[in-house]
């Protein structure tokens, strides 16, 4: 049995289509909540229209499937290395999403955007590498 | 039609907030009921007993309406603009450790967590 932590080819595979698979889901996300914009909530009554307009949209379910698959292979791999190191190679969507929206949605993403993204990226990393620390004190 | 980058804001932030107490109801339950998975009869026992449980439907219920707070910001504003906003619940999760765990942070997680902030506004005004 490989040990914990022990990255192999399949780990860091695994670990890509995190990325691949949350890049899918907000993108279909994205699309579905498109097809229902032209809804104004204000109430209740507005909130059940937007979530009864939103659910006949094929994009929702194709989302909602991508999680549920990234749920299981993410529960997987934390069981097989830490978090520490699974958060930093997951937070790629964090470009990989506003890069998704800038081709395929037509999205401008300026250059200020952009290096928002990679402060936000480095906060990421940090936060998760202090987790490792954290345990190894305890 | 687009909103204003405060409501955008406010909403991301109602969103990660009820993902976070979604997540911390999860949690607190799973260290409760035990979550030791020998095998596959194991792990499902775990989950019969998950699935009985009321705060776990509770922390469901959130996670839902929580979809549904991100949805409607999706139909408003840019997904490049809101995927990123939404790092904030690493801010968010910090702050219920301090104020609810107890925990203590040192300089690497405040750097962080001061860079995740950082972001969040140089993507705000972008």
């Amino acid at each position: 049995m490989p040990k914990k932590n022990q990255v192999t080819i399949k780990i860091i595979s695994f670990l890509a289509l995190t990325d691949v698979l949350e890049t899918i889901i907000q993108f279909c996300f994205k699309k579905s909540a498109i097809s229902v914009d032209f809804l104004e909530i204000n109430g209740l009554a507005s909130a059940g229209a937007f979530v009864w307009a939103i659910i006949h949209s094929p994009f929702l379910w194709i989302a909602l499937f991508s999680a549920f698959c990234l749920f299981v292979i993410w529960s997987t791999l934390l069981s097989k290395i830490d978090l520490s190191v699974a958060v930093p190679v997951a937070s790629f969507s964090y470009i990989a999403v506003p890069l998704v929206s800038a081709i395929f949605l037509g999205e401008k993403v300026s250059l200020l955007r952009w290096s928002g993204i990679g402060f936000i990226l480095m906060g990421v990393v940090l936060v998760s590498i202090s987790t490792k620390y954290k345990a190894a004190a305890v | 039609m687009k909103m204003n980058i405060l409501l955008v804001i406010g909403l991301i932030a109602i969103t990660d907030l009820l993902d976070t107490i979604s997540q911390l109801i999860l949690k607190s339950e799973i260290n409760r009921t035990g979550s030791d998975i020998h095998s596959i009869k194991n792990a499902l026992a775990l989950i019969v007993r998950l699935y009985k449980n009321a705060r776990v439907w509770a922390s469901f219920t959130l996670a839902g309406i929580s979809l549904v707070f991100w949805l409607f910001v999706l139909s408003k504003t840019d997904l490049s603009m809101a995927f990123s906003i939404d790092s904030m619940r690493y801010v968010m999760i910090a702050a219920a450790s301090i104020i609810f765990l107890k925990e203590r942070f040192g300089s690497t997680r405040w750097l962080g967590i001061a860079s995740v902030v950082l972001g969040i506004v140089l993507v705000t005004l972008g």
